[in-house]
């Protein structure tokens, strides 16, 4: 049986630049089965099925293709370092469902296959086909930034650590053969470095933009943490004013809570986890008092 | 003859010692006569001239083993089992063989008169991988010889017993001795052949890892928080999880505190560890692990369903496989992928649990589908509200040709400390000046 491709998270400064595609190279594979279209990102990713979490900035109808009825739709979704290209066509009829309904912008997740298309020599195009594409809560976003910056420096450590291993004279195949994780990886590991010609100051420079990301994160969690805590005092607050003893019908505590400009996803998402904390109960549907 | 066969002569009589180089050379002129190409007839006199005995291996090189082998050993366990193949009814016989290297279970699918503490060499028998352990099969064309007595043969399979720790312990392992402390103990009633028995289950867990075990033997003086030292337990297979059967051959004690290898209270209160799925998919099968991952797919087949009331098989349009047309029982479940970036595994959540991750009750789903006139409702709906979020399960692993799967007994969004990760990874990264 062979394994489900795993979806790789990387962020789109990197996604966009694996060029290198492999169609068949992977030697000891399962013979009868039709291998995986792989690209190989500039720090040895084998990406078949991405997974990317974004703010969706643009939608864009493509029109029909001549005698087709059905549309073709474009989407950007950008991260902290780039913007994901993301095409939903006939053969995507929920992906492109979605991308015709969905809010400008707004956080959204998608699982998809890399692409790359190439309509002239040097220059490729390297795009998302969508297999699920879902609204999602901007805390997902946050956690997805976080994620792919760990893997992805976890990648630019071995990296480096093999090409200043090559640089003292080292074998560098003999290397990925005692430290590589599996074979497959350490093959395209070194195709990356011939390919692109991947090197120490690509890795620091790759930091610096990783860093760039993260801080760009820490700004918006501290402070949509801060707004959440904000949130759940006033909310605690409000439902001891108005508690008569019954608790508080929560379409009159969303209304109060309104009423001093907090969103009501925010109120809400509060609400939430001061439920999930045990602060609060629901002895009806629709009501909450405090513990 | 031509000259230019000189070197493939050569060649074969290398290659067939002890075959002289005239017969060789006669047989080949033969078939060269009849303009049989060169490498069939060498492949030809290679066939004919090959010793028939197949080689004989040792039971530690079972793994190794050529396609069919010869063996020297003694039966220790033999079982008549009955089976109904194609309508018919069989009898195998399966049991115990060891050497003077090792034990291996065995399978013969006719009656070669086995005996338990038998000498034997059989010829012309096969290895097989069954549950990931290596089983020597006897076919229809095996042959048994009994041989006398053999006194450098082991009696006792006790000897290949190997101590472990429970994490090494695995599905190749038949006898094994390890130290562990009881975190969960049970006792069954059940009935066995018309008698009621009672049997103990739990868990028993050391530094590395835990293990289910299973008792037929009462364990007295045994319960929740003991540290136990065991030898020679059987490991028997339970859906690619090995699980501990302590049976009448198996000796165990209780291990005063001050002899413990390790913390007692640190394995009674040890929350369970977080895995990468990568690693949990390097294994068959693994016992209570917890993953985090995306919901990156949530399968056909999630949403509401019906089960058949006698076999709980899920059901279509009130026809079980099995019960023919029934009653069906209502049911709600997600079947998904979760995927963390080291690898993805199929998740299964049960109405419980299913009911608190996707934010709605049955009854709540069975208005929606209600609603909508259409059972895919619920199946849309819980798309939307799962693909992409974060979740993490608490199970069983398990690897069959569908892959690798945990049900959950256990499943929750994973709280996450953002900043302080964050700032982790920020120390890390200086910036550049």
């Amino acid at each position: 049986m062979a394994e489900r491709e795993i979806a790789q998270r990387l962020f789109a400064k990197e996604f966009n630049a694996s060029t290198l595609s492999l169609t068949n190279t992977f030697s000891g594979d399962v013979p009868d089965m039709n291998p995986p279209n792989l690209l190989i990102s500039p720090t040895g990713v084998r990406i078949n099925r991405v997974f990317v979490v974004g703010v969706i900035t643009e939608v864009e109808k493509l029109g029909s293709e001549a005698g087709n009825e059905c549309d073709l739709w474009k989407a950007r979704i950008s991260d902290p370092t780039g913007v994901f290209i993301v095409y939903a066509g006939q053969y995507q009829p929920e992906a492109a469902i979605f991308l015709s309904t969905v809010s400008v912008p707004s956080y959204v997740a998608v699982v998809g296959k890399a692409r790359a298309y190439e309509p002239e020599k040097d220059s490729v195009f390297i795009s998302i086909r969508p297999e699920e594409i879902n609204s999602v809560e901007g805390t997902i976003r946050d956690r997805w930034v976080l994620d792919t910056a760990e893997l992805t420096l976890k990648r630019l450590d071995l990296l480096s650590e093999i090409l200043s291993d090559q640089a003292h004279g080292g074998e560098l195949s003999e290397h990925m053969r005692s430290n590589g994780p599996d074979t497959g990886s350490s093959e395209a590991v070194l195709n990356a470095v011939a390919f692109y010609g991947t090197d120490q100051n690509y890795i620091s420079k790759f930091r610096q933009s990783v860093r760039k990301a993260l801080l760009f994160i820490k700004e918006n969690a501290g402070l949509e943490i801060q707004q959440k805590g904000d949130a759940e005092n006033l909310i605690v607050k409000l439902l001891k004013e108005l508690n008569n003893g019954k608790g508080v019908q929560y379409s009159c505590l969303l209304k109060e809570v309104g009423s001093q400009r907090v969103p009501e996803e925010v109120a809400d998402a509060a609400v939430r986890s001061l439920l999930a904390k045990g602060e609060c109960y629901e002895p009806k549907h629709g009501v909450i008092k405090l513990v | 003859m031509n000259d230019k066969y000189a070197p493939h002569i050569e060649e074969l009589s290398k290659a067939l010692e002890g075959v002289g180089y005239t017969d060789i050379q006669t047989e080949l002129d033969n078939l060269l006569r009849f303009r049989v190409p060169l490498e069939e007839a060498k492949r030809t006199i290679l066939n004919k001239f090959r010793p028939k005995e197949a080689c004989e291996i040792k039971i530690k090189d079972i793994l190794k083993s050529p396609k069919s082998f010869a063996l020297k050993g003694r039966i220790i366990s033999v079982e008549k089992k009955k089976i109904v193949l194609k309508g018919e009814t069989a009898y195998l016989y399966s049991g115990k063989l060891l050497d003077e290297t090792g034990v291996c279970l065995f399978t013969a699918w006719d009656d070669f008169c086995l005996n338990e503490g038998d000498i034997i060499k059989i010829y012309n028998v096969h290895m097989k991988l069954w549950n990931n352990r290596p089983e020597i099969n006897f076919g229809q064309r095996s042959i048994v010889e009994k041989l006398p007595e053999d006194p450098s043969l082991p009696k006792d399979e006790k000897i290949f017993t190997q101590t472990k720790k429970i994490i090494e312990i695995n599905p190749s392992d038949l006898l094994v001795s390890s130290q562990g402390v009881v975190t969960e103990i049970y006792h069954r009633d059940i009935i066995v052949k018309g008698k009621d028995t009672i049997i103990i289950e739990g868990v028993i867990a050391d530094d590395t890892g835990k293990l289910p075990f299973s008792s037929w033997v009462p364990m007295e003086g045994v319960d929740i928080g003991n540290a136990i030292n065991f030898r020679d337990a059987h490991v028997r297979l339970f859906r690619g999880i090995p699980s501990l059967n302590f049976t009448h051959m198996t000796s165990w004690e209780l291990l005063p505190d001050n002899k413990c290898p390790f913390s007692k209270n640190k394995i009674m209160t040890d929350e369970p560890s977080y895995i990468s799925i990568g690693s949990v998919l390097e294994k068959d099968g693994l016992f209570d692990v917890v993953v985090t991952g995306n919901i990156i797919s949530v399968r056909p087949g999630s949403g509401l369903i019906e089960r058949c009331p006698v076999c709980n098989r899920v059901i279509q349009n009130n026809v079980c496989r099995a019960h023919g047309t029934v009653e069906g029982i209502r049911d709600m479940r997600v079947k998904a992928i979760l995927d963390d970036g080291t690898g993805a595994v199929y998740i299964m959540l049960n109405r419980e649990l299913s009911e608190v991750i996707y934010g709605r009750s049955m009854e709540e789903a069975e208005n929606i589908a209600k609603l909508s006139m259409s059972k895919d409702a619920v199946y849309e709906s819980m798309k939307r509200s799962l693909i992409g979020t974060y979740l993490a399960v608490r199970g069983n692993s398990s690897k069959s040709e569908f892959g690798t799967t945990i049900v959950a007994r256990y499943a929750w969004v994973p709280e996450d400390d953002l900043l302080s990760r964050l700032d982790d990874l920020l120390l890390k990264l200086p910036e550049d000046i």
